[in-house]
């Protein structure tokens, strides 16, 4: 491979919010460094079991979008030029001259969004028990499962930390990961097992869980809503994985919902322009109120999705554009139908 | 201090916003992208055997990268059987002086839209030899009177309203051209027949070639590059060597694929090129030089394309036709048109910059920006798929770095 930089070593530094992601992951286990109990505290009054036929993996992407978000927010707000510049100071500048620590970004999340993306963990777990399913976790164990490290392209560390996960999982002696993120589901299927030995599970994701749950009933789902609701399809679970159609068979199985689909959906969905947030805040906020303009020119009351940043994206981009239409997880809608 | 790739990226973050806040370019995409899918919809309706012609190619193309240094050198010598003279470059630096060396100094040249042309630079190169150079293709010009680049690879000025170019034109015509896109079009006409008919030399690209019999085809619609390449003395192409295909009938095939998703039903016109114009009215005897050139140069391009064609994964990027219309569906691209960008644009753009046009440096930050969300691969006549480039791309650069 030939394929070279025409600049010296040291006049090639990659954006250093990459490195802080990257150095969290490999040290701490996750992408900024939080806690085992601010990832797991959700499932505290659960009594989930460590082990099982059935792994609910969470990979702590929900309960970390917020804080994602907290550190972007104070990326963009950084006083030297423009977001672009203070993203390339250097790693030890960056942190040296805004202060970013963990307990800064953990100080920016609002306490009500923490809730609500903590909440979204334990709404599934109770979901999939009410529905008859016995899950295990991994509690303050659990580990992220470093989609990040690939999408920046950190594969070295990538294998080493697929190892750590793997061995975890493995520990639980779960023969199917329930994932709660698309991406997450994208890395054990697709990723894992080019790098790890052995790892072969069944990997589904949440919605396709319930979609096995309830597909050979007659009967109707319940659901705690009625109106109207369209769908953003996240680009991974519609493009890389090609989950398109659970989502409307469960939809037309409950009571008093009319979907409403939008110009772009399934595999033509628009991406929320969450992978951008980190590198590219403004632009990526610029792409998410699109989408959400999108999703509300349906006129539906509700949006609901199935990914983490697809939520927190789209959620910022309508406050921000003051539509009034609601976005909502698909784990929180069934929640207030199922388990509620 | 900051680094060189530092200051790459801080430039191009800042063109990437103030793109994405400017209402011009914001009004000119959201136009151009509407009527790119009210167009392509609508051709597709009328020709719905398309997307299977697609898989056709794609297998054409599969099948012709495989053997691209054959296939090259079948071409050349179906070129030169029709008395065409042609030459093999293997870098940048090498295409721009065979070009320049049979040129030379003091001549003016008539261009077509060529995107070989965009990677070379070579107008400007031509420019600084001592020759007058016109782009003809109506969008070219307006970016070489603003000294721009090209803001999408089929409808270069795509960012530019009629109000913008009406000022442009009422400046460097000196008199007053109105905001009316005919009497625009129509200035430039006129401007440009004296040019046509006093060059020394046209230029122009090629969408597809056939190495059967050397025919090359340039797909257009202002009918630019059919009077660049037939009404100048010697007419010189420049085509990338990934455009051969094996016979006449697949370089048929490619075309229409081509254009039908470039949004056209059919295009204005079709030029196919085989060698310089002949006759054999008297006598039977074959003399070269009719009404058309006297001489054909078709120099082909190599510049990085056989480092792509010998990788697995990035050999696909060479499948590309240039149609664009990944382009349209790109979330990015729709913010901020080829600012997404270095001499080629978007998310292939990346790939074909790191392999061919800017290196590596340059296209980091492009790499950077595709969100990998895939639905350039949907659209794509030849599904190549961007995002596992991309995500490979990442991996080298992080490599390089660390
Ligand atoms: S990558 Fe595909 S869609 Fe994009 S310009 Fe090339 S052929 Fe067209």
């Amino acid at each position: 491979m030939s394929l070279e930089l025409k600049l010296e070593a040291n006049d090639y530094r990659l954006p250093p919010t990459l490195e802080v992601i990257r150095g969290n992951i490999v040290k701490y286990g996750n992408p900024l460094g939080l806690k085992g109990n601010e990832i797991a505290g959700w499932a505290r009054n659960l009594n989930l079991p460590r082990q099982g036929d059935v792994l609910l993996y969470t990979g702590g992407e929900y309960q970390l979008v917020p804080y994602i978000d907290s550190l972007v927010n104070m990326l963009t707000t950084m006083k030297q030029g423009s977001a672009g510049f203070s993203l390339m100071l250097g790693v030890r500048n960056l942190i040296n001259r805004v202060g970013v620590n963990p307990e800064k970004v953990v100080a920016g999340v609002l306490s009500r969004e923490r809730e609500r993306y903590q909440d979204v963990s334990r709404k599934a777990a109770l979901v999939l028990q009410e529905m008859g399913l016995k899950i295990c976790y991994l509690g303050e164990e659990e580990v992220y499962s470093g989609a990040l490290l690939y999408e920046y392209g950190f594969m070295g560390d990538l294998r080493q930390h697929a190892r750590r996960v793997a061995g975890l999982i493995k520990s639980t002696g779960a023969r199917t990961i329930i994932c709660l993120s698309p991406h997450a589901a994208e890395m054990f299927k697709l990723i894992y097992p080019r790098l790890v030995d052995d790892f072969n599970y069944r990997v589904i994701t949440f919605l396709e869980a319930v979609y096995d749950l309830i597909k050979d009933d007659r009967g109707r789902v319940p659901s705690g809503f009625s109106g109207s609701i369209t769908v953003h399809d996240s680009c991974r679970m519609a493009r890389e994985l090609g989950i398109t159609e659970e989502i409307r068979v469960i939809l037309s199985k409950m009571e008093g919902v009319t979907l409403i689909e939008p110009e772009f959906n399934r595999r033509w969905t628009t991406c929320c322009g969450g992978p951008g947030k980190v590198l590219f805040p403004a632009l990526s906020g610029k792409i998410a109120s699109r989408r959400v303009g999108e999703l509300a020119a349906t006129s539906a009351d509700l949006v609901i999705t199935f990914c983490p940043y697809c939520l927190a994206a789209l959620d910022k981009g309508r406050r921000e554009g003051q539509k009034d239409i609601q976005i909502e997880d698909f784990i929180e809608f069934l929640f207030r139908g199922i388990a509620q | 201090m900051s680094s060189v790739l530092e200051r790459i990226f801080q430039r191009y973050t800042e063109e990437l916003n103030k793109a994405s806040d400017d209402p011009n370019i914001q009004l000119a995409l959201s136009r151009a992208v509407k009527s790119y899918r009210d167009n392509t919809a609508a051709a597709f309706k009328r020709f719905p055997h398309t997307p299977k012609l697609a898989g056709e190619v794609r297998a054409i193309k599969e099948k012709a990268i495989e053997s691209m240094d054959e296939l090259v050198a079948q071409a050349r010598q179906a070129i030169e059987a029709n008395h065409g003279q042609t030459y093999l470059a293997g870098t940048h630096e090498e295409a721009l002086k065979l070009a320049a060396d049979i040129i030379g100094t003091g001549k003016i040249v008539v261009k077509g839209k060529s995107i070989v042309g965009e990677e070379l630079e070579i107008r400007d190169y031509l420019i600084e030899k001592g020759n007058e150079v016109w782009e003809t293709d109506l969008g070219e010009f307006l970016l070489q009177l603003q000294h721009g680049r090209p803001m999408h690879i089929v409808s270069p000025s795509v960012h530019v309203p009629r109000e913008q170019v009406a000022e442009l034109f009422t400046k460097f015509f000196g008199r007053e051209i109105p905001p009316d896109i005919a009497a625009e079009v129509e200035a430039v006409r006129e401007f440009m027949r004296e040019k046509y008919f006093s060059a020394h030399f046209g230029m122009s690209g090629a969408n597809v070639v056939a190495a059967d019999c050397g025919a090359m085809v340039i797909i257009e619609n202002e009918g630019n590059a059919r009077i660049c390449t037939a009404v100048p003395p010697v007419h010189i192409a420049v085509v990338g060597i990934e455009k051969v295909v094996p016979t006449f009938q697949d370089a048929m095939k490619v075309a229409e694929v081509t254009w039908r998703y470039a949004n056209y039903t059919v295009p204005g016109y079709v030029n196919i090129i085989s060698g310089p114009s002949k006759t054999g009215d008297i006598e039977k005897v074959t003399t070269y030089g009719a009404h058309g050139p006297r001489e054909l140069h078709v120099i082909f391009v190599d510049n990085g394309r056989s480092e792509m064609a010998a990788d697995p994964l990035f050999r696909q990027g060479l499948y590309c036709l240039r149609c664009g219309g990944c382009m349209y569906e790109c979330p990015v691209f729709q913010l901020t048109a080829g600012y997404f960008g270095y001499r080629y644009l978007g998310g292939i753009g990346a790939i074909w910059t790191a392999f061919v046009a800017g290196g590596l440096e340059n296209a980091a930050p492009l790499v950077y920006t595709c969100l990998r969300c895939g639905r350039c691969v949907e659209r794509c006549p030849v599904s190549i798929d961007v995002p596992s480039m991309i995500a490979e791309l990442r991996r080298r650069i992080v490599e390089l770095t660390c």
